[in-house]
């Protein structure tokens, strides 16, 4: 027994810890809470805007933080949960609201239409396009890139070492919407579809060769940020027929005919726990009216991502500046 | 196998008619199915445990957070401070109070707290878990070799693929962070436990029966007591394993450090590395601590006389008096909960940390790797094209488009001729099933990268572990980058690499191969350091040189353990794929990725399965004739690493 004193020691001690913690939560529980309220507006409470993990998304949620806290006297608590998972977190009533979601149809089958533990937030105004994107000095040293045909027989261009003898496409992000493969099959060019990787990934190899002024195609689609440092243009892919049913999000061995057209606009959604939907909260009233343009949207991205300011800062920035647009957000 | 290849390149895919092309859909049905049953107006009592364990966890979380708050930043930097000085000695009291510090000074204290609450949840619910099973396990072979495959399996098995169900079955937040890191903490502590209990001497147990001792009597007073010393290493190991799931931790609402690694990487890389830097920190401190712990309260070592006890018992008092002093002094005095942002004098305002500077530093540094005219990149680039071009690429077309048939057989015969019969018929069953899961092309894509990756990882390795060796002061020098590279988030070191050599493929590569090596240079070590003098001594007798005696003798006689350092390689290489995946190197990877990201979930699991057969069957494939017949447990991945950790010292260098 005596030798194991010290242990004892460590394990009451830990003990001791935990139960000193638990008086103090439950001490501090309570008073906490209480501030928060007094201080709060009539009936807003706390809300949670789950922030993605781009840029983009990062400007509407702080922008959002600042008219909850400064006008409507809201607490905000921003949180960073994985896309997919955080349907399930509004289901639960973990996060409350997601503003930029990019059209995650099999999830809105499932927890909107299905299971009603999530709601149709409507459109953030924000309009989503995704493209060919090609840096702007190679447009204009060839202009015939400004459709997918004047790439035909110039794909020998984008030759890199890992594309062989074909020319390299540098594919997007592998969780975004996209057809690139399929495309390039019912187009009959010569390209490799090449993937980088996660966007920061692919951001570095297009930068690179940006930056040594060498010819490269790749995915990419607005709002961006990045799109206010770099002078990009974009190859026109073969138009969209009225009331055709090309399709957009390409699933493994599929028929490429069925993908052969430019790809539509993502209409961004809001998305609501049903919970604070039904919650009466002004922050719902307004989160629900919200909305923004593309310029807006990448002006803030730019002042976080590529200047480096502070989220909060930023959003409140913007919204000191754009005062009459929030005026008309409020209930 | 070569001449096959080009008689027949690209004729023989792996056919349709063996491949199981249903199962991801499958698989997609038995997850909304959860997700139905989770939603039911009337969930079942299954989901009432869930929701009761999930509290608990998140209780636990949420308790420690509110402890070390309540503790004030100042009462958490003395208590951690002299609980580890009292226990662990100056030293480790000195390392956890420059921890703290750094945490402070790189603005990023609240995270820090976040991170370590989280942790020390996990960790104390793994060793709640694990050590029961280990030590039951410990005391019956059936049971250990029965769980073994599981264990295994927790542990190759990538994260990404088993986030989702996680969600719906804990929701996001602490509870599921915890679980998903406990998956992965629970396998070391069982194993190490295990191991402890058994290598307790039968004479000792023998000994205590014959004092008519009952089980429960040996286990406590015999079994248990002597395998003191693993059971502290277990708690270290699961500290090491479960800080690696930090990052991951933050995509289901962990916060903490994590969230800052993977939003950062999108927004601000500088800030991203940063937290990566922190989360080293916070492993090197822990890891010291606990050694120090383990060794300092070693009662084989202290002999304490009864006064000496006395003594040791009034410090212990007087170090928490002292604690629980600091604590009030800082409440009375209205200490912050967390470390502040700033200070304020009556006459003015300081910035409380200097993260603005050191993200300075960290950015001029990003820009530099950034910047294609550097000298960096005029040599890093055409290496990661020489790379691909002489190794990754031709490798991959070999075992891609050689006739599936060939593929397998030629693995299976080179399992065969270096690990012998049982060893080549599971690689080939495993082999199999990555066909018949229509993971073939992935798969081989995915085996070309771990296997270049390995190589490298095992050339340099080999050529640093025999230098570490020879040389305590290279050995000494090596050992915080070794416990970096282990413990620095995998996403946080492949971002220079990915600008550095632009070809998708090259950075996941050179990922893996920093991650591997240290466990290779350990093992290599630790085995020509074990080789006996006197073998030495003779061939120095003989006049034999001291590169002679390198190659002569040193290096044969560690063959055993630099074989071994291969084998824990690939296993590491493997761990790095999914993040591999995240950088452009495609193959299975990417698909584990792709099925947490764009929910098509059946195919993230099935390549996750695929990667666990491909790491069962390299695994097998390289793990050489060690396996003696009652050595039986001694499969694993990982288990060889850890019985061998008895010489290398838990997260450091050899002893």
């Amino acid at each position: 027994m005596k030798t194991h004193r010290h242990m004892w020691a460590v394990v009451m001690a830990l003990m001791l810890a935990l139960s000193v913690a638990a008086c103090g939560e439950e001490k501090d529980e309570p008073s906490g809470g209480g501030d928060g309220g007094a201080s709060a507006g009539k009936d807003c409470g706390k809300v949670v805007l789950n922030e993605q993990a781009w840029a983009g998304s990062t400007a509407n949620t702080y922008i959002a933080k600042a008219v909850l806290e400064d006008e409507l006297g809201c607490e905000v608590e921003v949180t960073k949960i994985a896309e997919i998972p955080v349907f399930q977190a509004m289901a639960d009533g973990k996060v409350d609201a997601v503003l930029e979601d990019w059209q995650h149809t099999d999830e809105y089958a499932k927890y909107i239409d299905k299971a009603g533990t999530v709601v149709q937030g409507g459109p953030l105004g924000v309009e989503g396009h995704i493209g060919w994107f090609i840096p702007k000095y190679l447009m204009d040293a060839n202009p015939e890139f400004e459709t997918w045909e004047g790439l035909k027989g110039k794909e020998d261009m984008f030759k890199t070492p890992e594309s062989g003898d074909q020319g390299m496409f540098l594919g997007g992000d592998p969780s975004y919407v996209q057809k690139d493969k399929e495309l390039i099959k019912a187009l009959g060019l010569n390209f490799k579809h090449v993937t980088a990787g996660a966007e920061p990934a692919q951001v570095a190899r297009w930068t690179q060769l940006y930056k040594q002024e060498e010819p490269v195609l790749f995915y990419w689609y607005t709002p961006q940020y990045l799109n206010q440092q770099y002078d990009l243009a974009e190859v026109k892919l073969p138009p969209r027929e009225e009331g055709s049913d090309c399709k957009d999000d390409a699933k493994e061995g599929g028929d490429p005919e069925q993908y052969k057209c430019e790809y539509d606009i993502t209409v961004i959604n809001k998305l609501f726990s049903k919970k604070f939907a039904d919650s009466g909260s002004p922050a719902y009233d307004m989160l629900k009216k919200m909305k923004l343009t593309n310029e807006d949207q990448e002006l803030v991205a730019k002042a976080i991502a590529g200047d480096k300011q502070d989220p909060e800062e930023a959003g409140a920035d913007w919204v000191a500046d754009n005062e009459d647009t929030v005026a008309e957000w409020l209930p | 196998m070569v001449l096959f290849y080009f008689l027949l390149k690209g004729d023989y895919p792996w056919p349709a008619s063996l491949t199981w092309s249903a199962l991801p859909s499958e698989i997609d049905k038995a997850q909304d199915w959860l997700l139905e049953q989770r939603t039911a107006e009337n969930p079942n009592i299954f989901f009432a445990i869930l929701d009761g364990f999930r509290a608990f966890a998140d209780w636990l979380v949420t308790a420690l957070l509110n402890f070390f708050e309540w503790l004030t930043w100042v009462g958490t930097v003395a208590a951690g401070t002299l609980f580890v000085w009292r226990f662990g000695g100056w030293r480790a009291g000195l390392i956890v109070l420059a921890a703290f510090v750094s945490f402070a000074l790189m603005g990023l204290w609240e995270e820090s707290i976040q991170t370590l609450a989280l942790m020390t949840a996990a960790v104390l619910l793994s060793l709640a878990i694990g050590v029961p099973i280990g030590i039951y396990a410990g005391r019956n072979d059936r049971f250990l070799r029965g769980i073994t495959p599981g264990l295994d399996a927790m542990q190759i098995v990538p994260a990404f693929a088993y986030l989702m169900p996680i969600v719906i079955l804990f929701s996001v937040g602490p509870a599921a962070a915890v679980i998903c890191t406990l998956i992965y903490a629970i396998p070391p502590a069982v194993r190490i436990t295990a191991l402890g209990v058994r290598n307790v001497t039968a004479e000792s147990v023998e000994a205590s029966q014959a004092f008519g001792a009952t089980p429960v009597q040996t286990l406590f007073k015999v079994q248990l007591p002597l395998a003191r010393r693993q059971m502290l290493l277990a708690v270290n190991q699961t500290i090491m394993f479960a800080l690696s799931l930090v990052v991951i931790a933050g995509l289901i609402g962990g916060r903490g450090l994590g969230d800052v690694v993977t939003n950062g990487l999108y927004s601000n890389a500088a800030l991203a590395l940063l937290a990566g830097i922190a989360i080293v920190i916070m492993a090197i401190a822990l890891d010291r601590a606990t050694q120090a712990i383990a060794e300092r309260t070693d009662p084989a070592r202290r002999q304490l006389t009864d006064e000496g006890r006395k003594r040791a018992r009034k410090v212990t008092l007087a170090t928490f008096a002292g604690i629980a002093a600091v604590v009030l002094i800082a409440r009375a005095l209205g200490a912050d909960a967390i470390y502040p942002d700033e200070f304020e004098t009556s006459t003015s305002v300081y910035e409380a940390n200097i993260q603005d500077t050191i993200l300075g530093w960290i950015q001029s540094g990003l820009d530099y790797v950034q910047d294609p005219d550097s000298l960096i990149f005029q040599i890093t680039e055409p290496l990661g094209n020489f790379i691909l071009k002489n190794f990754l690429e031709p490798l991959r077309v070999v075992l891609v488009e050689s006739p599936w048939f060939v593929t397998l057989g030629g693995l299976t015969l080179i399992a065969f001729v270096l690990s012998g019969m049982r060893p080549a018929v599971t690689a080939l069953l495993m082999l199999a099933t990555i066909g018949v899961i229509g993971m073939w092309d992935p798969g081989m894509d995915t085996a070309s990268q771990v296997l270049v990756a390995t190589a490298m990882a095992v050339l340099i390795g080999i050529a640093i572990g025999v230098w570490a060796a020879e040389s305590p002061r290279v050995e000494k020098l090596l050992r915080p980058l070794l416990d970096t590279l282990q413990t620095l988030p995998q996403l946080v070191y492949v971002i220079p690499f990915i600008y550095l050599m632009p070809v998708s493929r090259v950075p996941g590569v050179i990922a893996s191969v920093l991650y591997a090596i240290p466990v290779i240079i350990r093992l290599v070590t630790a085995g020509i350091r074990s080789v006996p003098p006197a073998a030495v001594e003779a061939a120095q007798a003989f006049g034999a040189s001291r590169m002679q005696v390198l190659a002569k003798v040193k290096i044969p006689l560690a063959r055993e353990s630099i074989m071994l350092g291969v084998n824990q390689g690939i296993i590491m290489v493997l761990a790095v794929v999914v993040i591999g995946g995240l950088v452009g190197s495609g193959a299975l990877g990417d698909l584990v990725a792709r099925g947490l990201q764009r929910n098509e979930f059946g195919l993230g699991v099935v390549a996750s399965l695929a990667i666990l057969a491909l790491g069962i069957a390299l695994d097998r494939v390289t793990q050489g004739r060690r396996v003696t017949r009652d050595d039986v447990p001694d499969r694993g991945p990982m288990f060889g690493l850890l019985k061998r950790r008895r010489q290398v010292q838990p997260g450091g260098g050899a002893v």
